[in-house]
């Protein structure tokens, strides 16, 4: 039974060979590494299914292997891989979006100068990002943590030669791993703590009552904090839209479907420990529901077609967050399922934006217009996804928010539940407004649109489907999903501490969910559609509120003025103390030197009297010191 | 192979002597004869080295190819049965866990910092006698096993050094060699104080010896020496290594050295030359002295810290890519000083990782700066950029280099910096917090420097500059190639460590994790 599950450690093997193969003759595959890339990932997405499909059999079990790695003094440390529910479904997702990704890329970089060198970058990401998501400890967890965060810096530096895409670059390093220190420290003290790495050892340690509630939540919320870096919650959120330098086929990937969605991974891997913590449990909810509103107000203005996409996506990323926060079965199923809807709409939404700027060669939605007839697959899928991410019945979108909501009603989070209802209003009047701009009226830019070719839009029509499928796995008539993934050992846990829970929102919930989406659809299709009302008409009338909105809440100045300024100024500082008082105290004493033997120069002055004044104190000097130290037993320690 | 390993350390300490004798006998104005017998002069060393790696037994955790040889006896005077008293100095060599890995290194540095030589035009064969020299000086510090023979070793790098550095060096090369002179002269002068003094107490010179007398209260030797007494030669220890590591606030010697040393010189002075600070640090301040050390921890720890700190914040103003290299140095090696601080076998670990790691990893980037300057005239940051376009090899390489150097795992950094800090939590968690700012700081100085010279629009001047040619690509590959292997499989260099720094911890604290 259990065969297969054993040879899941292939499933990230081969996009490293796919890494090894196209480094070693990137010069000579040229274009040709795109086959070498989609060859790869396709056997590990066939690996995947047959995994993902063993381990969602009745009956089936965790599978758990590892091998001793390094010795420190007593200490053994392993690495391995496991596959649990969470785990199985995630190289599932990976590996398909994944594929599917690089199919579409093969049309979007064609005529790169760096074709292969894109290819390299994307196996790498893939292979970290599958190791990330089988690793059963948390150094593991977090070696393959900063290889995602690498790839992702490397891919969005990718036009290396625009100096925005360097600084985006950088950025995204930088603020990821801010985070990433908190992790590293929870992983530390975790350690001290339990005296593993492993998670199911730090599980059994809290559920003993090894861990002092306070050790709880502070390992909790350190973990989290890396969770905020990598999957852009506020305030490490600012990255995340600049990533968006990158080119498409990877915004889509890594900076919608998979990566930044590995905070949200991280928290349900270690579930266990945050439902030990109320506090931490609700700094989770609360970060998420914030960020969930913040994001979307801020998508409401941005004009480039990526960046509206992007703070939508920091935006769900809140609202998982806020659903695992809120806690119990309910909360974890809903913020699960809405990370794998998520990952098909959201990748389908971005790969729709790269067909649109591979055609009109810009960004900005205010240059587009009038796509629909010339692009009517492309537009056609990417209405599928904004229905599924405004959360409209029956698109996966609408099931999975539903389940949040229901889990944050269900948790008596009023506050919360009214934040998450207000941020699906905005969503669905941003994305439709994207949607309006982009596709309806007439065209306002210089181009000559037209559909792109079948390897582009063959993934969209797969994702597309996804979109509007992936949801019935987990109705509130026939919740497959979430029995599923409750069955396993962090399910049993949650349970334990909450009681299983039906997370389906109430009939008037629902109701009232899907009212606010089409009421917001609505307002875009007033403005932008029908244009009935003016689309300046906010602006004009609340200035500072747009401006706010435009200027993303000026959260980037603000770290420019607080933290890189002040950083130049102290190095500043520093520079010229160690010029001039560090150095300079060495060179003072260099120079004393010099001045007492420029003193002793003096000394020499050929006058008998003066030579014979030297000798008789000195004699005087070592008498006293033989006197002193011959009490102190012998400093010359001879004959002893 | 019997004989050969009885004398294997002698071999290796003084093989690269036949290539000094060679070229003592070539006439100068051979240059492409000179230059290839350096580098082939270093391949013997190397092999020699490998053997000795080869033949190590991991299981062991005392010394291993120890060589005694009655050297020197100064007869002193007469006890009263009548017989004569008298100093012996000793000829020992000998390696353990720790002395191995650094010989090894110096080694491989060594073969490729003559490689990057290449390109030297100026007095070849006074060079490579000196390089050749040099060599001769590292490898007897690592293997000593004897207080004199490591002092007359330690003093034997100095001389060439400072040579290196004075006539094959940029503009303020003098400048340069003199500061090193005078800052190491000092240190030399209190390391020389602290062993005269622990000689007159103790009667010996032998390492061992020596520590196994201090660890026994019973003896009188031992016991004649009060714990305030102790400490005061630890100190004198700490400082005198402290210098060469260096620590705040020595550093400032190590600086110059590093922007006006030949670019191979650096390679050799950053990779192995700094590590005789914390080799010294740990065999003879924390070796002898544990429970001083213990004592001094904390201090050793906020010392780190400040090292680390400090560093990454003037790294992140330098207009020169050789100051940031230089002052990253000094941040790295805070590291090893937090390792040390957490006196337990992670921290060492992590300590000694960070030794042998930040040796490949300075070299490598070291190296990189030297073919830009090669290329460019220049290694000023604002004069740089866009490289990544005419030397993609090479810039790819340098940025992999500097991921290596802010930690990223599947790279040595990584291992040596995680196991460094996650020693310290378990002693002082909150000194260890604090020190993980530097993570972040890292990545902001080396992020801002590398991508400044590589990343951006190409000037026009550097569209032609050449990529990395066959002779510059094997120290690249190697070096990186080491970097990778360490990280992926770090056992290949715990494997040595583990039964020697074993030994160290129970003496310390009693703890064993």
């Amino acid at each position: 039974m259990d065969t297969l599950m054993q040879y899941a450690w292939l499933i990230p093997l081969f996009p490293l060979l796919a890494f090894i193969v196209i480094v070693s003759f990137g010069r000579q595959l040229k274009e040709g590494a795109a086959a070498v890339g989609i060859l790869f990932t396709a056997v590990s997405f066939g690996l995947a299914v047959l995994t993902f499909w063993q381990r969602f059999q009745e009956g089936a079990t965790d599978y758990k292997f590892s091998i001793d790695w390094l010795k420190v003094g007593d200490i053994v440390i392993t690495m391995g891989f496991e596959i649990n529910q969470l785990n199985a479904l995630m190289l599932l997702i990976v590996t398909l979006v994944s594929l599917l990704v690089q199919i579409y890329s093969k049309g979007y970089m064609h005529g790169d100068e760096r074709f292969p060198v894109f290819y390299q970058y994307l196996a790498l990401f893939t292979f970290s990002m599958l190791g990330l998501v089988i690793a059963p400890n948390l150094l593991q967890i977090y070696i393959f943590w900063e290889l995602v965060g690498v790839c992702s810096f490397l891919l969005v530096g990718y036009y290396y030669f625009k100096p925005e895409a360097k600084a985006a670059a950088k950025k995204a390093f930088i603020v990821t791993r801010i985070g990433d220190l908190g992790l590293f420290i929870g992983i530390c003290l975790l350690f001290w703590w339990t005296g593993s790495f492993e998670l199911s050892q730090i599980f059994d340690s809290i559920a003993l009552g090894k861990l002092e509630p306070w050790m709880i939540t502070l390992a909790a919320i350190l973990i989290f904090v890396g969770a905020i870096g990598k999957s852009g919650q506020f305030p490490l959120h600012t990255w995340l839209p600049d990533a968006m330098e990158g080119p498409t086929p990877v915004s889509a990937l890594i900076h919608a479907a998979t990566m930044v969605a590995a905070g949200v991974y991280l928290v349900a891997a270690t579930y266990p420990l945050f439902i030990a913590s109320d506090a931490a449990l609700n700094v989770v909810a609360y970060i998420g529901g914030f960020t969930a509103i913040f994001a979307a107000s801020i998508g409401l203005t941005q004009k480039d077609i990526k960046r509206v996409l992007a703070y939508s996506t920091v935006s769900q990323l809140g609202y998982m967050m806020l659903a695992l926060g809120v806690a119990g079965a309910a909360g974890y199923v809903a913020g699960t399922f809405h990370l794998m809807t998520h990952a098909f709409f959201k990748a389908l939404l971005f790969l729709g934006a790269g067909s649109v700027i591979h055609a009109v060669h810009t960004q900005n939605v205010f240059e587009m217009g009038g796509l629909w007839k010339k692009m009517p697959i492309t537009a056609l899928t990417f209405l599928i996804g904004c229905l599924a991410i405004a959360g409209i019945f029956p698109f996966a979108g609408f099931w999975s928010k539903e389940a949040i909501l229901g889990a944050v009603y269900e948790a008596h989070r009023y506050d919360l539940l009214f934040i998450a209802i207000l941020a699906a209003f905005f969503t669905a009047f941003y994305m439709f407004r994207l949607f309006f701009l982009t596709f309806a009226g007439e065209a306002r830019g210089k181009h000559e649109a037209h559909e792109s070719p079948g390897v582009m839009t063959g993934p969209l029509l797969i994702l597309a489907l996804l979109a509007i499928v992936a949801g019935f796995i987990n109705t509130p008539y026939a919740p497959v999903f979430g029995d599923w993934l409750l069955s396993g050992e962090v399910g049993t846990i949650i349970e334990d501490v909450f009681g299983a829970g039906e997370g389906h929102a109430a009939a008037w919930l629902q109701i009232a969910a899907l009212g606010v989406s089409i009421l917001g659809i609505l307002l875009a299709w007033l403005m932008y559609g029908k244009r009935a009302i003016p689309s300046d008409a906010i602006p004009e009338a609340m200035p500072w509120l747009y401006q706010l909105s435009y200027r993303k809440y000026f959260v980037d100045e603000f770290y420019h003025y607080v933290v890189v300024v002040p950083l130049g100024w102290l190095g500043y500082l520093l520079n010229l103390f160690d010029k001039y008082i560090v150095d300079g105290l060495v060179s003072l004493i260099a120079k004393i030197t010099r001045g007492i033997g420029a003193l002793h120069g003096r000394a020499q002055n050929g006058q008998v009297q003066s030579y014979g004044a030297m000798v008789l104190f000195g004699l005087l000097l070592l008498i006293v010191a033989i006197t002193l130290t011959a009490q102190g037993g012998g400093v010359l320690g001879i004959g002893q | 192979m019997g004989l050969a390993n009885s004398i294997l350390l002698t071999l290796i300490v003084f093989s690269p002597l036949l290539a000094v004798l060679i070229l003592a006998f070539v006439p100068r104005h051979q240059g492409g004869v000179i230059k290839k017998i350096g580098v082939l002069g270093t391949l013997l060393p190397l092999a020699l080295s490998l053997m000795l790696f080869a033949s190590f037994n991991y299981e062991s955790s005392g010394l291993q190819f120890t060589e005694t040889a009655k050297w020197i006896s100064i007869p002193v005077g007469l006890q009263q049965s009548g017989a004569i008293f008298s100093f012996d100095l000793g000829y020992e060599l000998g390696v353990d866990g720790i002395s191995m890995p650094l010989i090894v290194l110096t080694a491989i540095i060594a073969t490729l910092a003559a490689v990057a030589s290449w390109n030297q035009k100026k007095r070849l064969k006074e060079y490579f006698i000196l390089f050749h020299l040099l060599l001769i000086g590292m490898f007897g510090v690592f293997a000593s096993q004897n207080l004199f023979l490591f002092f007359i070793f330690f003093e034997l790098t100095l001389v060439p050094t400072y040579f290196l550095i004075g006539i094959w060096g940029y503009g303020e090369r003098e400048k340069a060699a003199n500061k090193f002179l005078l800052y190491n002269g000092i240190g030399s002068a209190v390391m020389l104080i602290a062993f005269i003094v622990l000689f007159m107490y103790l009667n010996t010179m032998n390492m061992d010896k020596i520590a196994e007398i201090l660890a026994s209260s019973g003896n009188p030797a031992s016991a004649a020496m009060s714990p305030e007494f102790r400490f005061g030669l630890f100190l004198a220890i700490f400082i005198a290594f402290a210098i060469k590591l260096p620590v705040f606030p020595f550093h400032t010697w190590m600086l110059k050295v590093h922007v006006q040393a030949p670019p191979a010189i650096v390679m050799i002075h950053s990779g192995i030359l700094l590590k005789m600070g914390a080799y010294g640090l740990l065999r003879m301040g924390i070796g002898f002295f544990p429970e001083q050390a213990y004592q001094f921890a904390t201090w050793m720890a906020v010392l780190g810290i400040i090292n680390i700190l400090y560093g990454a914040v003037l790294a992140f103003v330098q207009k020169d890519l050789k100051m940031v290299m230089a002052y990253s140095s000094i941040s790295h090696m805070g590291i090893v000083l937090l390792g040390f601080a957490a006196m337990n076998t992670i921290g060492f670990q992590g300590a000694m990782f960070q030794v042998i790691s930040h040796g490949f990893i300075s070299a490598l980037l070291f190296f990189l700066i030297g073919m830009i300057w090669e290329r460019t005239k220049t290694s000023m940051i604002d004069e740089l950029g866009g490289l990544a376009k005419s030397m993609p090899f090479a810039s790819g390489i340098m940025l992999a280099g500097a991921m290596a150097s802010l930690g990223l795992p599947g790279m040595s950094g990584f291992i040596s910096e995680f196991f460094a800090f996650l020693g310290l939590f378990g002693q002082m968690p909150i000194l260890a917090a604090i020190g993980t700012l530097g993570i972040v700081l890292t990545a902001v100085y080396l992020l801002r420097a590398v991508l400044k010279t590589t990343f951006g629009p190409t000037p026009g001047r550097f569209a032609g500059v050449a990529d990395a040619q066959p002779m510059e690509v094997v120290p690249l590959v190697v070096l990186l190639g080491f970097i990778i292997l360490i990280g992926v499989y770090p056992a290949v260099l715990a494997n040595p460590l583990q039964q020697t720094l074993k030994t160290i911890v129970p003496i310390v604290t009693g703890i064993g994790g």
